[in-house]
């Protein structure tokens, strides 16, 4: 899979280094397998929230931590400015728009596989590396050894050309195997726990992090069917498409979020599992991406979230447009989210839910 | 303390509680639990032993215990000094952040800059008390260089203006304050030679209980509470009295007290030792802090173009636990202002560590403990060499 380290000892790899552990093993097993690593903390984010305290600085220290443990260089390249107005304002704009935006993904397209390929590139690097779980070959995408951490999901938008100067050690691992193998290293972070959700929103979760930002007001909660109201809600911008649990109304049936209409401020709901909104069958797709050339074939697996099972499909595209027809329809697929597609092992790329 | 760590050269940080001290604490958190204020017997019987234990806590500082305001540390003496305070304040630019801190709530204050090796003239800050002044604030030894600070000449300046304001009739009142935590166990802290009005101190710092400290004040201070309630440490600070904490306290001050000439002895050796041994490796390194007024127990040092943080990631690995006044992540990006004050450039602050020994260093520790120093430092300088 790699090269000797003789060969290897000539490549020079820029390890984004997070100060976890899945980044720690990362730049170990560089530094094993003969490249001359030099780690680099991005920093994104370093603002804290109400109730909670940005971890930033530790995170620094604990990847310098491991640095100093690898003896290799920590460089910190700062890329707020750019986070907060290409992931953050993004995600904002998004649920403004009443959508449910990914911003993870748009981290990896704008931050990690661009600006920092192109800040350690200048900075004379060869290649990059992450922790992410993925694989690369040639210039294309490939899914983990660990289904259950496979990340191509979050790394669909990133182009052919800069996977080709990317390198994922950990593709070939599973998540327990990292544990285990950080912890035989005597890694710093090898007991770190892995942290959840949106990096910056953190535990305070995203109905907290989006009141800083954007004026709540409460609304209607309708029934779709009779349109007659069942309760209040304390902002349409935070109810997802299918959503159960968060809704105020008691008693009778559990309620799902099947609509809203943010012009009204309005929040439609069913108790009708069955819906047909909850359970499409047709995906339109916009802003497709495609890692190499677009898929010359009409039958793909398609994956509508991060760790759902490949679904089988057919796809027929549109220009940056595409049309997902499902075999059999899966359960609430959200505007704003992403559909990735894949043929096999390969990540092909994908678009965005309508 | 069975399992203390080999090379702890941070005691100006915290210090280990003394097995003495925590077994005088160890009643007065179950049986002898009482409020102090209840009226029945046993309650009765722990407010008289924590009274006694003011009366011997105060002692150790040449006072009255009914001359002390127990506070939940450092930081909260500092603050209820300073809160006392309506006008201009006089503040050393290298005191602790909670000095720094307290006076900018004041009314106006100067800060007075000290010398390279962080000494404060008694001259200069004469020239910078004003008609308007009502408190000058220096503390007894500063807490990263451990250069000792010339109270008694600074209280001798202090009371020079207090006599012009006598003679001209001029009521606005002047008190000197200072924080003497670092010098516990090893400074005179009694308040008279001192020259003090008012003197904070803190058990952490000397082998007692985190979160007890207090603030002697000299009668003539008329002190007003930051925290109000029940009304106990006679108005000036309400809540519960601290009786386990102020035992503890009282207990590590006497013992403090008792070994104080022999314990700097000892420390001012040690520190020499690992100086010497520093100076001789490590050509390059230099040496901060007035040399001839000094802590004991401190060692503040550089070597310039080094990353102090990787030391002390590096030197933790080996048991070995400094500190670095550098602008590094583990200091939560702030730099040492003690350092920048004593004109210390970015590369020289970021190749810092001040190492502070104490009871858990003797001779053994610091040999050893120095060369791991001494490899780390040059393992960094040629990993820096290296790429240049």
């Amino acid at each position: 899979m790699h090269n000797s380290d003789k060969e290897n000892s000539k490549t020079h790899v820029y390890v984004g280094m997070s100060g976890g552990v899945d980044s720690s093993l990362t730049a170990a097993l560089l530094c094993e397998q003969g490249y001359r690593v030099t780690g680099v903390y991005m920093k994104n984010w370093t603002q804290d929230l109400p109730g909670m305290k940005c971890p930033w600085a530790d995170d620094l220290a604990d990847a310098k931590r491991v640095a100093v443990q690898l003896d290799i260089d920590l460089k910190v390249f700062d890329f707020e400015t750019e986070y907060r107005d290409m992931v953050v304002q993004y995600m904002i704009d998004e649920y403004k728009l009443g959508r449910t935006p990914n911003p993870d993904i748009m981290c990896n397209q704008e931050v990690k596989f661009k600006l920092f390929l192109d800040a350690a590139l200048a900075d004379g690097a060869d290649m990059i590396a992450t922790g992410h779980y993925a694989q690369t070959k040639a210039g294309k995408l490939l899914r983990a050894v660990d289904d259950n951490k496979d990340q191509t999901y979050f790394l669909y938008r990133v182009s052919s050309a800069a996977l080709s100067k990317a390198l994922f050690p950990l593709g070939g691992y599973t998540k327990p195997q990292v544990r285990q193998m950080a912890e035989a290293r005597g890694l710093y972070t090898a007991g770190k726990k892995d942290s959840q959700g949106i990096c910056f929103v953190g535990k305070i979760g995203i109905k907290d992090f989006l009141s800083q930002y954007v004026t709540i007001t409460p609304g209607d909660i309708k029934d779709i069917t009779s349109m007659q109201s069942v309760g209040r809600h304390d902002g349409a911008i935070f109810y997802t498409l299918g959503q159960r649990h968060g809704l105020d109304i008691g008693g009778g049936l559990p309620y799902y979020v099947v609509g809203k209409n943010m012009d009204k401020n309005e929040v439609y709901v069913t108790t009708n599992l069955n819906d047909p909104s909850l359970w499409p069958k047709q995906i339109s797709l916009t802003h497709m991406h495609w890692i190499g050339e677009p898929y010359t074939g009409n039958r793909v697996e398609v994956r509508v979230r991060h760790r759902a099972p490949l679904a089988p499909a057919t796809l027929s595209i549109q220009g940056l447009d595409a049309k997902i027809e499902l075999d059999e329809a899966i359960r609430a697929v959200t505007p704003g989210q992403s559909v990735v597609l894949y043929a096999d092992d390969e990540c092909l790329g994908g678009g965005i839910v309508a | 303390m069975n399992k203390a760590p080999l090379y702890y050269f941070d005691h100006a940080a915290a210090t280990p509680l003394d097995e003495r001290v925590l077994a005088a604490m160890q009643p007065y958190f179950t049986e002898l639990f009482f409020n102090p204020s209840s009226p029945y017997a046993p309650a009765v019987a722990v407010r008289r032993e924590y009274e006694a234990a003011k009366d011997t806590l105060a002692r150790t500082i040449g006072a009255r215990g009914s001359e002390l305001v127990i506070t939940a540390g450092a930081t909260e003496s500092i603050n209820l000094a300073f809160k006392s305070i309506g006008g201009h304040v006089v503040v050393g630019a290298t005191e602790h952040q909670a000095v720094l801190s307290a006076a900018k709530f004041c009314k106006s204050a100067s800060y007075v800059q000290p010398d390279n090796t962080g000494l404060f003239s008694a001259e200069l800050i004469a020239r910078t008390i004003r008609a308007d002044t009502e408190l000058v604030s220096i503390a007894l030894a500063n807490n990263e260089l451990g250069t000792v600070q010339p109270l008694a000449a600074i209280a001798a300046v202090v009371e020079r203006e207090r006599q012009r304001r006598r003679e001209h009739s001029e009521v606005t009142p002047l008190y000197f304050h200072s924080d003497a935590s670092q010098g516990l166990g090893q400074l005179d802290v009694h308040v008279a030679r001192l020259g003090v009005d008012m003197l904070t101190i803190n058990a952490a710092k000397v082998y007692g209980p985190k979160q007890v400290g207090l603030l002697w004040a000299a009668p003539h201070v008329q002190l007003s509470p930051v925290i109000v309630g029940g009304g106990q440490e006679r108005g000036v600070r309400s809540g519960t009295e601290n009786v386990a904490g102020v035992i503890g306290f009282s207990r590590a001050m006497v013992l403090a007290s008792e070994h104080r000439h022999g314990e700097a002895k000892r420390l001012s050796t040690l520190r020499n030792t690992a100086q010497s041994m520093l100076e001789a490796a490590l050509p390059d390194i230099e040496i901060y802090g007035n040399q001839k007024k000094r802590l004991s127990s401190h060692l503040s040092l550089s070597l310039p173009g080094v990353d102090a943080e990787r030391l002390v990631f590096k030197l933790e690995r080996q048991g070995v636990y400094v500190a670095t006044g550098s602008a590094c992540a583990a200091n939560k990006g702030t730099r040492s202002h003690v350092l920048e004050a004593i004109g210390l450039n970015d590369r020289q602050i970021n190749g810092s560590l001040r190492l502070s020994f104490g009871r858990l260093t003797d001779e053994k520790a610091v040999r050893e403990g120095i060369k791991f120093i001494i490899a780390a430092f040059k393992q960094e300088q040629d990993r820096v060499g290296k790429k240049a």
